[in-house]
């Protein structure tokens, strides 16, 4: 039997279609998300890719902003219900989870069993969020894709301290002013990104196994600034960005077995 | 911290700044031989009634002083970040952030202290005061004694308030007796409160100075030599270094010399407290303009001139942030024309709400008053993070350039 | 069900129309008096003739308060001045405004010069409250109201009419009490209903409010309990009316069964008692409130307090409606969150303002929550 889970964010949609609650059959990844028909393109991608048809689904629940929007679920749940089950199944031993996406970062604490015991989202403030690497990376004219190895190059990172979007646009236009190198300020805006959402997870409390995913994630240099405020090993993994749908997937498949 | 980074310099032992630093470092000290000692500690707002436990002979100090050290010192950030794990928002005043976090971090190297055995609280600088010391208390499980001076809507302190704050006043004693030990003695009092007197007269002259043109000191040594105003007030020391201060500036004057180490080419008034964790960059941004500061509201923070015991409470309920908008605007309208300065610079200061909520309006009406340019910047008394440096340089030059412009030079 | 659906409408109809509400009043000549938050006397207002007409600002575009306040003051302030400027208030007589937390005094410091065409009065509480020192000072912060009222209005003051206020003043309190005692257990009480009757208490004379009231109840009294398992949440902060979030409340199968917001329930706590003369019962309450951000407690009784209203309703968790910028509120926080994970009780922080646009984080967090407890 067949269950979807897909994941409509604010850039990106993502889709896992499991079989018998436990086999991943295909995963899709589309570079269109909210307000877009990246989420219908996303699911006709993965059914394509796994030769299965649309009638053959079980049930299907969506997450992510979009999740309201998306008339072919069955069902919906948050991305922090639906990362913390993927993330679990992916591995069991995790027991917080570090999620920085586009518009938001989050801290997710889970039981053995993968349930949700505790969770925070940042503030109001854009520091500490994807969003923050965007502005950044548009005033340095630096691909996002190239953070990690800029910042691995160095061991002079930048002193970025402001928390404020504005005021640290301006300092990273100083610190270029003054002459410090790419590299270094790319080196501290990551670290600023990590002391913002370290200070969010010292307020859930973080627990190993830790596990970092969204699409912040793959930025390696923000990862090793993490584990640097936070003194502990951050487990990554290339399918963190597909945790919010496989969760979503697995929830399918219980819904069917609770309906049964 | 006024200075610049030059080859380590050693004041002449005699002289008042070599003397309030020895005051300021031996508050330190003597706190850890009280400790020692088993005495107890208490903790302390900065504008609470010193009076009452320099009669009762308490040992106590002031977060205030001490998270203004760690800021200078470049430990706020880290401080701040502690809180903020803790749960504590970063909206709330940085000196209550450093402060919260020093209680349970315990050691720290930018400045150590004693933790406390019970809490002196006083709301006469802010509310936010009282939310901060609510929490220390509950924290460490400890006595908390609260003197509540509200703020006043009205120019002149009423009787009713006078008879409020005495009814506390009185309670204070009795409870603090109960919990040291100690014993009020009227004589005692009376005593400190000609030292403090003699403290409060000497600071305020020294400070008074700053009206000569040029000034014989750098303002931002007001800044420095305040923590002295603030943790020894009751103290014949203090007294004397203040006095002596007022001498040295007196010499200056006749010998045309300053602590301002730069030709003086304007005169301005820095409204708020300083930006501790950038307080190098500010000073600097300003000294290199020939901008010196010659006024301040501090002077007036920690100058308790009175007579009698209803008029110490007077005084404790006229600090510059218990009075409204009226009167705060005509005592820095006062010192404006007296210093005859040229430009208001204002920080708005993210961790004072009090302090910078109607800050807009009021110094609107005192450039108006005196006719002179203001500008404003984005800052932070202790938290490093929300400054920028670019914003700051581009108001101060704008605000040079105003005051260039008035004088006729270009 | 219709008469109760009609009697919510006109709670949900007065919330959502303050301005229409003082048209009707200054119709009837009757000289209003604005009340800011938070625990302005009404009661004394009341007595004098004058209609104490409430004001927690509104969700509103911060533009013209910019000029006074700088970005890090709450929204309430912002928008009350925001309203003042526009003229929301133009027709009333004078606005109270208390000094119970540092934006406060700011605000009353701002009026004079933003909105010159309303008096500013100022209410001086004492903190040490419950002294006898103390209420005397609280007392000469009511007087200090009465002589302004009377030279600005005309009015005049007498004991023997405040006993009448207090009275009608302590039924509401009950009124209110009641309804959020039954409330709790009717689905049929969204989220949204259950603010409207709290809200709209301040644009209404409050005898006719609690007619209003006793009507809701007897409607609700014959409906039949339906049996729908909910959420059960205690909110706690300084205000949660945000339309959104209460859209959001109710999407995720919450009934908030008590609260703990200064807008709603903190006002309703206490009454007065008897006391030698009229303002003495009034001083005697302020002395006797407590729980509040606002109001000294070194023993923070706030957080315990919340516990217990949990145990009392059965709650499954509390939603803190964090002001943003309110520090008082962010100091509590703290503590509320340490007793919680003590006593195995889930949390959820959100963050309000009046000038939110974006409620997705918000909805996601309730969703997570509701989830989680679910």
């Amino acid at each position: 039997m067949y269950t979807l889970g897909i994941d409509i964010g604010s850039t990106t949609s993502k889709c896992v279609l499991l079989e018998d609650g436990n086999k991943i059959i295909a995963t899709s990844l589309v570079v269109a998300g909210i307000g877009t028909n990246g989420g219908i393109k996303c699911m006709n991608e993965v059914l394509e890719n796994a030769k299965v048809k649309r009638e053959e689904i079980a049930y299907i629940i969506a997450t992510g902003y979009g999740r309201k929007n998306f008339s072919e679920a069955n069902g919906e749940l948050s991305e922090l219900s639906c990362h913390a089950k993927g993330v679990h199944f992916a591995d069991p031993e995790v027991r917080t989870i570090i999620d920085i996406g586009g518009q938001d970062a989050k801290v997710i604490r889970l039981n053995s069993k993968g349930i949700l015991e505790n969770f925070l989202m940042n503030d109001k403030c854009a520091a500490g969020t994807g969003r923050f690497l965007d502005v950044m990376a548009t005033i340095l004219q630096v691909p996002i894709a190239e953070f990690e190895t800029q910042a691995r190059s160095t061991k002079e990172p930048a002193k970025i301290s402001s928390t404020c979007t504005v005021f640290a646009e301006s300092e990273v236009i100083s610190q270029l002013a003054n002459g410090s190198k790419v590299e270094c300020v790319i080196a501290g805006i990551c670290n600023s990104v990590a002391s913002r959402v370290a200070g969010l997870a010292k307020r859930v409390g973080v627990k190993e196994e830790v596990f970092m995913s969204g699409g912040v994630a793959r930025n390696g240099g923000v990862r090793d600034a993490l584990e640097r405020e936070l003194q502990v090993s951050i487990k990554y993994s290339e399918h963190s960005q597909l945790m919010g749908a496989l969760g979503a997937a697995l929830f399918a498949y219980e819904k069917i077995g609770a309906a049964e | 911290m006024g200075e610049e980074a030059k080859p380590k310099y050693i004041p002449d032992p005699n002289s008042a700044k070599a003397k309030l630093g020895k005051i300021a470092k031996e508050h330190y000290d003597n706190l850890w031989i009280a400790k020692e000692k088993g005495e107890m500690i208490g903790w302390c707002a900065s504008n609470f009634p010193q009076e009452i436990f320099q009669t009762l002979g308490l040992t106590v100090c002031y977060p205030e002083n001490q998270a203004a050290a760690i800021a200078a010192r470049g430990g706020g950030g880290r401080l701040c970040e502690v809180a903020e794990g803790e749960g504590y928002s970063n909206d709330i005043c940085a000196y209550a952030r450093i402060s919260i976090a020093y209680s349970q971090v315990k050691d720290i190297e930018e400045q150590n202290m004693p933790q406390p055995d019970y809490l002196l609280c006083c709301n006469n600088i802010c509310n936010c005061m009282i939310k901060w010391y609510e929490n220390l208390a509950k924290e460490l499980n400890i006595p908390m004694i609260l003197i509540d001076i509200p703020f006043n809507p009205d120019y002149k302190v009423s009787k009713e308030e006078i008879a409020y704050v005495k009814g506390q006043f009185l309670d204070a004693i009795r409870q603090l007796e109960e919990i040291t030990g100690k014993k009020w003695s009227d004589e005692k009092f009376e005593e400190i409160m000609k030292i403090s007197n003699r403290t409060s007269k000497a600071w305020l002259e020294a400070t008074s100075f700053c009206k000569y043109n040029p000034s014989p000191l750098n303002g931002f040594d007001l800044m420095n030599h305040m923590a002295v105003a603030v943790c020894a007030r009751g103290t014949v020391e203090a007294a004397e270094a203040f006095e002596l201060l007022a001498k040295e500036y007196e010499e200056s004057v006749k010998n045309g010399t300053s602590t301002f180490r730069a030709e003086e080419k304007h005169r301005i008034m820095f409204e708020g407290i300083a930006c501790w964790p950038h307080l190098r960059f500010t000073a600097t941004e300003l000294k290199s303009r020939g901008i010196n500061l010659v006024a301040t509201i501090y002077a007036d923070a920690f100058g308790f001139i009175y007579d009698d015991f209803d008029g110490l409470i007077e005084a404790y309920c006229n600090v510059p942030n218990a009075i409204n908008l009226e009167h705060a605007r005509d005592k820095r309208t006062a010192i404006v024309k007296n210093n005859k300065v040229e430009g208001l610079l204002v920080h708005v200061n993210r961790s004072c709400k009090l302090w910078s909520g109607f800050m807009y309006e009021m110094s609107r009406q005192i450039a108006e008053e005196c006719n002179v340019p203001l500008s404003t910047f984005d800052g932070d008394q202790a938290d490093p993070r929300n400054f920028s440096e670019a914003q700051y340089e581009t108001r101060v030059q704008a605000l040079t350039e105003i005051m260039e412009a008035n004088k006729g030079v270009r | 069900m219709a008469a109760l659906q009609d009697i919510l409408q006109e709670f949900h109809r007065i919330a959502a129309s303050p301005q229409e509400q003082m048209k009707h009043y200054l119709a009837q000549n009757k000289k209003i008096v604005v009340c800011s938050p938070v625990y302005t006397p009404e009661e004394v207002i009341h007595s004098m003739g004058l209609l104490p007409f409430g004001t927690w600002g509104t969700d509103m575009e911060i533009k013209e308060a910019k000029a006074y306040f700088p970005a890090f003051i709450c929204s309430v302030m912002q928008s009350i001045l925001e309203l003042g400027i526009k003229g929301a208030f133009d027709g009333a007589s004078a606005i109270v405004i208390p000094s119970l937390c540092d934006s406060l005094k700011c605000l009353g410091q701002n009026w004079k010069y933003a909105v010159p065409g309303i008096e500013f009065v100022p209410m001086t509480y004492p903190q040490n409250r419950n002294t006898t020192y103390g209420k005397e000072f609280t007392k000469a912060g009511y007087q200090r109201v009465i002589a302004d009222l009377e030279r600005i209005t005309g009015e005049t003051f007498e004991d023997e009419k405040l006993h009448k206020s207090i009275e009608i003043y302590n039924a509401h309190n009950q009124a209110m009490r009641e309804f959020s005692e039954y409330a709790k257990n009717y689905s049929v009480i969204t989220a949204a209903d259950r603010n409207a009757v709290f809200k709209s208490a301040f644009f209404l004379e409050k005898s006719e409010h609690t007619a209003l009231i006793n009507q809701l109840l007897e409607a609700l009294k014959e409906t039949e309990l339906a049996d729908v398992k909910k959420i059960r949440i205690v909110t706690s902060g300084i205000l949660a009316d945000a339309k959104e979030l209460l859209a959001i409340l109710n999407d995720n199968n919450i009934q908030v069964v008590a609260d703990d917001i200064a807008q709603e329930s903190r006002q309703y706590r206490v009454d007065c008692p008897i006391a030698a003369t009229a303002l003495d019962r009034l001083a005697e309450k302020f002395a006797t409130m407590n729980n509040c951000s606002v109001l000294y407690d070194v023993n923070k009784g706030r957080a315990s307090y919340l516990t217990e209203l949990v145990q009392e309703n059965k709650a499954d968790g509390i939603i803190y409606a964090l002001t943003k910028f309110c520090d008082p509120e962010e100091f509590d926080y703290v503590v509320v969150k340490k007793i919680c994970e003590e006593k195995e009780i889930p949390l959820l922080l959100i963050e309000v303002d009046r000038q939110m646009v974006n409620y997705e984080q918000v909805r996601t967090a309730v969703q997570t929550f509701s989830e989680m407890l679910g």
